[in-house]
């Protein structure tokens, strides 16, 4: 028996600690599926009932990772003897490797993008939080919801004059251009959370080093700067899901050139049909280092989605 | 040791230069930082849209480049606003939108109640449920098409053995009156995190003191609930509405990968529609004029949300 | 109520930010409806009215 008068009875915590891993459990079911459904062959993976216990196979990432062509017997028998675990997984269906697949540039793509966008993102962001932060700017509140608003536009609204200017521009599918456009999205974001931590640190440490001599720039990068190095590695793991989960843009703006991965994998398809096991393996290998940041962040999610509002 | 870098470039910088710098003015030193980001966001963002304004006045085409194009004032938005067709899509977003909110503000809501009575080991468990909501809504719906299969997938084999029919007798995406509502269940799955932590913060945010207060007067648990815990969280949970709101009107990249809009028109949220018309039908003036409205709509909501934000921030 | 009326004669912020909220909600909702065509063919307007308000009322005094 408890003293506190707030504090729940202990059967009324077991419960409520039942009913949240219950949740917890059917909302993970989908995730697990799709990593599970990546190590299936593809007649485990369209099987009924569906199975939960099966060989596993690396078939699907080997499908993701190739082009594949349907080989008759006295080509394979031309090929001779896999020489590769992977080509063994490829004979053993009757196909062989005719070579890599656009999956690892798309990838690519992805991971330049995200992070070109993020740093570029973060520099501007921290400086634009900063003055924000510490000075007087003239419309104030209203350039901080300008830039806040920008993020609530719908994307395809933006995409029409978007498409049209880098048409004219010569920026679709480029990189450089999905990075300005990230960016650009992604500002907002930083420029509120990162005002929010800097807003934290006392301007008394500022006031100390300019009265011991040093510069405001001196001050802003010896003292702000180290100080906000939390708050800036979270926004900056904000802005990179951003960039890497976009697809409304990404879809619309690049094809062959500048592609990322959430329009690729969805187009993914096999020698007879959808490829299941692929497509799974993709996904697989797209969201997992997505889940590793989440848990970098779990202190600072709140934050992340309410652009700073609420701290806890 | 960790500015060392920026340490260099300050020593290799000349006298005469860092002087400069170090007499710049506060003001100077503030317009020379924001002055990039606002630059970028004008470029990307005012800039075109004031283009979109412009052009939502004309019969522009992109694909045909060498036909004149010709004002034709405010025919685009009249005709927009008197089609029934939009005013479906509109009312298909609308479904979509009143359902979601009730179905996360409900479940959300009440995880939060539960995580915060503090049973061990809530942390990690908030954590395991917030997955969901950070990973790219395109390739989870994508993915949840293949669980939506008639007779192989699992959505519809966990039914059917908690119902009793038959896994193949059902099509969650295929069927008209079924689609608007598997739209309804992936983005309820992928987003109630995020209006359970939400709410979470806002319970959080009252102090035990309230109850402690409540507990004396000998006020019920019920009583307490919904004169003291309710009304404080408020505030948050309309955060949370206002938010998933301005969400899912726009919502395009979960809809497009799961139902493509179909079967027939039942899925076709706004956005899915103009993405139609300005990039298959390619109508760029009247998918402008589109995009204003769509614009004009976001952006009230946003101021006010931007209202609650700070309401909220006050706590 | 008089309060309210009173607020919105001396041009303060409060008042007429809620009738300005109130405006883009009813617009929002005119917009939605599955009621009315001829209220969905003005729901812009109303959108449009209350958030130019919005803009212009939220640099009015507290």
């Amino acid at each position: 028996m408890s003293f506190s008068v707030t504090e729940p009875r202990r059967g009324t915590k077991w419960l409520a600690g039942i009913l949240v891993v219950g949740y917890a459990i059917i909302t993970m079911v989908p995730l697990l599926w799709i990593i599970a459904t990546g190590f299936k062959s593809p007649t485990d993976s369209i099987a009924y009932p569906p199975v939960v216990v099966f060989d596993p196979t690396l078939e699907g990432y080997v499908n993701l990772f190739t082009d594949r062509t349907r080989a008759t017997p006295q080509m394979l028998e031309e090929a001779g003897p896999p020489e590769t675990w992977y080509d063994a997984i490829a004979q053993e269906r009757g196909t062989v490797i005719t070579g890599p697949s656009r999956y690892g540039e798309r990838f690519l793509n992805s991971v330049i993008i995200g992070f070109g966008s993020t740093a570029l993102c973060m520099i501007l962001g921290t400086a634009a939080a900063y003055a924000f932060s510490r000075f007087r700017v003239p419309l104030k509140d209203d350039l901080l919801f300008f830039i806040l608003s920008t993020r609530m536009m719908p994307p395809i609204a933006v995409a029409i004059p978007i498409f049209l200017m880098f048409r004219n521009l010569g920026l679709s599918d480029t990189h450089l251009g999905m990075i300005l456009l990230y960016t650009a999205v992604n500002l907002s974001l930083s420029v509120w959370l990162l005002k929010g931590f800097i807003d934290e640190i006392p301007v008394e440490y500022e006031e100390a080093a300019l009265i011991d001599g040093y510069t405001r720039f001196q001050a802003f990068y010896k003292v702000v700067l180290p100080q906000a190095a939390t708050g800036i590695a979270s926004t900056a793991i904000f802005c990179l899901i951003f960039a890497w989960n976009e697809y409304a843009f990404a879809v619309l703006l690049t094809s062959g050139n500048a592609q990322t991965a959430p329009p690729f994998i969805p187009t993914i398809i096999g020698t007879s049909g959808k490829d299941w096991p692929a497509v799974a393996a993709g996904a697989t290998i797209f969201l997992i280092p997505v889940m590793v940041f989440t848990i970098l962040l779990r202190k600072h999610l709140l934050r992340g989605i309410t652009f700073g509002a609420v701290r806890k | 040791m960790t500015y060392s870098p920026i340490d260099r470039a300050a020593t290799k910088t000349p006298q005469g230069v860092a002087r400069r710098i170090r007499g710049l003015s506060d003001r100077t030193i503030a317009w020379i930082f924001v002055s990039p980001t606002i630059f970028l966001l004008l470029a990307v963002n005012i800039f075109p849209l004031i283009w979109t304004i412009r052009l939502s006045f004309t019969d522009y085409r992109v694909n045909r480049p060498n036909n004149e194009v010709s004002w034709v004032g405010l025919q685009n938005y009249q005709r927009i606003l008197s089609d029934p067709d939009i005013w479906n899509t509109m009312q298909a977003t609308a479904h979509f939108l009143i359902w979601t909110i009730i179905l996360q503000v409900l479940i959300g809501f009440t995880l939060a109640y539960l995580i915060n009575m503090k049973f061990k080991g809530n942390d990690l468990w908030t954590t395991i449920i917030v997955f969901p909501m950070m990973l790219s809504p395109a390739v989870v719906g994508n993915f949840w098409t293949f669980l939506y299969q008639p007779q192989i997938g699992l959505f519809n084999y966990v039914v059917a053995f908690f119902t009793g029919a038959d896994p193949a007798s059902f099509s969650m995406i295929g069927d008209v009156n079924l689609a608007p509502w598997a739209i309804v269940i992936v983005d309820t799955w992928m987003w109630t995190p995020f209006v359970m932590l939400i709410c979470l913060a806002g319970l959080r945010s009252i102090p035990d003191s309230i109850y402690e207060a409540a507990e004396c007067d000998r006020a019920s648990k019920w009583r307490q609930f919904w004169t003291i815990t309710v009304p404080m969280a408020l505030p948050f949970l309309m955060l949370a509405v206002l938010f998933r709101g301005i969400e899912n009107f726009k919502m395009f990249d979960l809809v497009v990968q799961l139902t493509g809009g179909g079967p027939g028109n039942t899925t076709t949220l706004t956005s899915i529609d103009l993405k139609r018309e300005a990039f298959e039908r390619w109508r760029t003036g009247y998918s402008s004029a589109y995009a204003v409205i769509l614009f004009v709509t976001v952006f009230g909501l946003a101021s006010i949300y931007v209202k609650a934000l700070n309401k909220v921030k006050q706590r | 109520m008089m309060g309210f009326v009173n607020g919105l004669l001396r041009l303060r912020r409060g008042p007429w930010e809620m009738l300005a909220t109130v405006l883009i909600g009813l617009g929002v909702v005119m917009l939605m409806q599955p009621f009315v065509l001829v209220l969905y063919t003005y729901s812009f307007v109303v959108t449009l009215v209350g958030t130019v308000m919005f803009i212009i009322v939220s640099h009015f005094p507290e």
